[in-house]
């Protein structure tokens, strides 16, 4: 009898929390569906059904609305930054798991402190730098600003690299084998998993960042923008009556891919924020 | 820090050495860098020394002399423009930039700095040369010099470029930060149309002091006070939250663990800035929660209990300083605890199950199980994730940013002529002070002391993470 009750009362509370934490989502997904394109203040559920928000996004661009053209560039700065990060990544983790030479704890301490300094700070800086060189505005700058620094962030690949025996290496190195051979034959095949993680987490960066996107791509031209601008400026006072259920629409999309990415990386994600301690 | 001092030592050392006993190449090599090499029969490692010596007078000509002249100043032309009627032109005359010479000259130092180093290490490898060759030993052709750069000094061509990119994204907009807070530089003084200088600590005096006009000092103060609560709350809210769920969810009384943890995950899968935005139409004035809450006489009860404005007929969720304060740390448990559940799930897999059975055979209860046994081993694992998470807190410019931005309007005079606002962190302080306002003076000075509070924190991780000598108590 005792049991039943815990039974019960646990899924009870197990289902109001799983209802507090989709509430937004619901909301989200069937205003995409509204009919009605401001905020439905009085109804949760829209009163008219429509995919015309959908169509609006796609097949109606106007001055506010430019889902295609955000999409794109998002998605051309997301790949491009995807891969210079994880290059740098894979070769600054690389020298410091593998390779011993003078210096190296003082790199990795410097790294480290480096890393914990936060990017808001020296945005503004970032943004002046940028500006000098006349890369504001442009995908090239985003690029730079996304993926220059992302060396920093070899901590978690490093501890990945720590676990690959060395007498793989050791006999690779009795064989005549270099060190680049080394590298690109034989610890970069066996990181895979590890590579997978480094790719998500990096495409995902430009997805998500919406405080360096708003400060460089600021000329107010709303086909240079990236998802993440376009919809907040959605939101703003004089458009969110008119744009609203368009807003959630876009926020579905975006959803989609990117809850699909976030899933195949959540595994790693609880190593990377234990430092590897936990072998999963 | 001692073994610091004496790897400096050494470093000048070894240089002194090879000036003293090298022979002519070497000395020569003082003058014209790729002379060691020459002597050496190493002509192309000669040639890319001296062109690169040759580059950096050019360079230091060019561009760092006339930069460097000016540091002193920030510059001194002020920017004029000349309308001339008769060509219908206006010509503009030949101004100093101010931020464009600093910016450059921060610049020009490192690439001195860089070329030192690069100077002193020519001239160790030019006389590690001469000792080989005396001793008889063989010299690399250029071929094999290459060859080596993939091989023992595979790491000098793999950080290359990274090195590069963290130095310019990274340690130059730091150091330029730092040089602007000494400065003048706000609306009154934008390049290219009016100049900047230094002005000392002035910025630092200024953000502490209280007059009628300037009321930064009170505003740091608040902002300061509320960005450290901020940060204690967001931080073991959601850490505590998460544990509690991990435990709840993954409990072996709980049937289809897989399908609630998949269900939270949907929350946190959904861009941030797409939920925020989302959740503050949610709960605006006129917002759909605000709606339901005064048709069910929620809004009536909570004026009777005097926690809502008898003048309101809504609740003030994002626009009262103490309703927004609250309801800011609930959103921020809601985007949060999914995550810590992740990670305490992880963690909670792999606790040493021998030790949780000998307790139970012992007789102790669940929960002096969980405080005595699980939570030791969690905090183990996550202790230096917890500190890390406090300074991304102290720094989350997300969560305050979407959720108040437009929507909230201080009705504090004082902070209002600071352009702060009580639910401002620093870093949305600092970051609506220059977009918005310009005041990079101020937000720098700002930028520094936050810099300051975080990197004590990191300093606290960073001896945590390194003293590593308890990594045998759970094993």
């Amino acid at each position: 009898m005792k049991k039943t009750v815990d039974f019960i009362i646990r899924h009870a509370v197990l289902l109001i929390l799983a209802v507090i934490w989709l509430i937004p989502i619901v909301w989200l997904v069937v205003t995409s569906f509204s009919g009605y394109r401001g905020i439905n203040t009085s109804h949760f559920f829209p009163e008219t059904w429509s995919l015309n928000n959908y169509r609006a996004l796609f097949l109606e661009p106007d001055s506010v609305v430019q889902y295609s053209a955000w999409f794109k560039n998002t998605f051309i700065i997301a790949i491009f930054t995807c891969i210079i990060s994880t290059i740098f990544v894979l070769m600054v983790s690389y020298t410091m798991s593998c390779m011993r030479f003078k210096g190296r704890k003082a790199l990795m301490s410097f790294g480290i402190i480096l890393n914990m300094f936060p990017g808001v700070l020296s945005m503004i800086a970032v943004y002046f730098v940028m500006k000098s060189i006349g890369l504001t505005n442009s995908h090239l700058g985003m690029i730079i600003v996304y993926s220059a620094a992302s060396g920093l962030g070899y901590l978690i690949t490093k501890g990945f690299m720590d676990t690959i025996s060395v007498s793989l290496r050791e006999a690779a190195r009795l064989e005549g084998a270099s060190e680049a051979t080394i590298f690109m034959r034989i610890i970069i095949p066996l990181s895979k998993p590890i590579i997978v993680y480094t790719v998500i987490n990096s495409f995902l960066v430009p997805w998500g960042d919406f405080v360096l996107a708003k400060l460089m791509l600021n000329s107010g031209i709303s086909t240079d923008w990236t998802i993440a601008i376009g919809l907040y400026n959605m939101l703003n006072k004089s458009l969110v009556n008119k744009y609203f259920s368009i807003f959630c629409a876009g926020g579905v999309i975006v959803s989609i891919p990117i809850s699909i990415l976030f899933v195949l990386m959540q595994k790693f994600y609880v190593e990377g924020v234990t430092g590897g301690s936990v072998k999963g | 820090m001692k073994n610091f001092f004496k790897s400096i030592g050494n470093y000048f050392k070894e240089f002194a050495t090879a000036i003293a006993k090298g022979d002519i190449g070497v000395k020569l090599s003082l003058v014209i860098m790729g002379a060691g090499y020459a002597a050496r029969k190493q002509i192309i490692n000669g040639i890319i020394m001296t062109l690169l010596e040759a580059v950096f007078v050019v360079m230091c000509v060019f561009y760092a002399a006339p930069n460097l002249a000016k540091f002193g100043t920030l510059g001194t032309v002020q920017f004029e423009q000349k309308f001339d009627p008769l060509t219908m032109t206006s010509t503009v005359n030949d101004y100093d930039n101010s931020f464009l010479i600093l910016l450059n000259s921060i610049i020009a130092l490192f690439i001195i700095l860089a070329f030192i180093l690069v100077y002193i290490g020519n001239i160790k490898t030019v006389y590690r040369l001469q000792l080989r060759k005396e001793a008889g030993k063989h010299i690399n052709t250029f071929a094999e010099d290459v060859k080596s750069l993939f091989n023992q000094k595979f790491n000098i061509t793999l950080l290359t470029l990274p090195c590069l990119g963290i130095i310019l994204m990274n340690i130059i907009p730091i150091l330029v930060l730092i040089a602007v807070a000494f400065t003048n530089y706000d609306q009154q003084h934008m390049p290219p149309n009016a100049l900047f200088t230094w002005v000392g600590f002035k910025n630092f005096k200024q953000l502490f002091t209280n007059s009628t006009t300037v009321t930064f000092g009170y505003a740091f103060g608040k902002v300061l006070v509320w960005t450290l609560v901020w940060a204690f709350f967001a931080t073991f809210t959601t850490f505590i939250g998460g544990i509690l769920m991990a435990q709840f969810v993954n409990s072996k009384n709980t049937k289809l663990p897989k399908l609630w943890r998949t269900l939270f995950m949907v929350a946190i899968a959904v861009p941030q800035f797409v939920t925020l935005l989302l959740v503050r139409n949610f709960f605006g004035d006129s917002g759909i929660v605000n709606t339901i809450c005064s048709n069910i006489g929620l809004t009536d009860f909570l004026k009777s209990i005097g926690l809502v404005g008898s003048h309101l007929t809504y609740i003030p969720f994002l626009t009262n300083p103490n309703w927004t304060k609250v309801m800011i740390i609930l959103i921020n448990i809601w985007v949060g605890v999914p995550y810590q559940m992740l990670i305490a799930t992880g963690v909670l897999m792999n606790i040493p199950v021998d030790q949780l059975e000998s307790a139970r055979i012992d007789g102790a209860n669940k929960f002096q199980i969980f405080w005595k046994i699980t939570m030791p081993y969690i905090l183990f694992i996550m202790g230096p994730s917890l500190i890390t998470d406090f300074v991304k807190n102290i720094n989350n410019f997300n969560v305050i940013y979407l959720l108040t931005q437009d929507v909230y309007v201080t009705s504090d005079q004082l902070l209002a002529n600071s352009n702060a606002k009580e639910v401002d962190l620093l870093v949305t302080w600092l970051f609506r002070l220059t977009n918005e306002y310009y005041n990079y003076k101020i937000a720098s000075v700002i930028g520094i002391l936050v810099f300051i509070i975080c990197a004590a924190f990191t300093l606290v991780t960073f001896t945590q993470m390194i003293k590593g000598n308890r990594e045998e108590d759970f094993q």
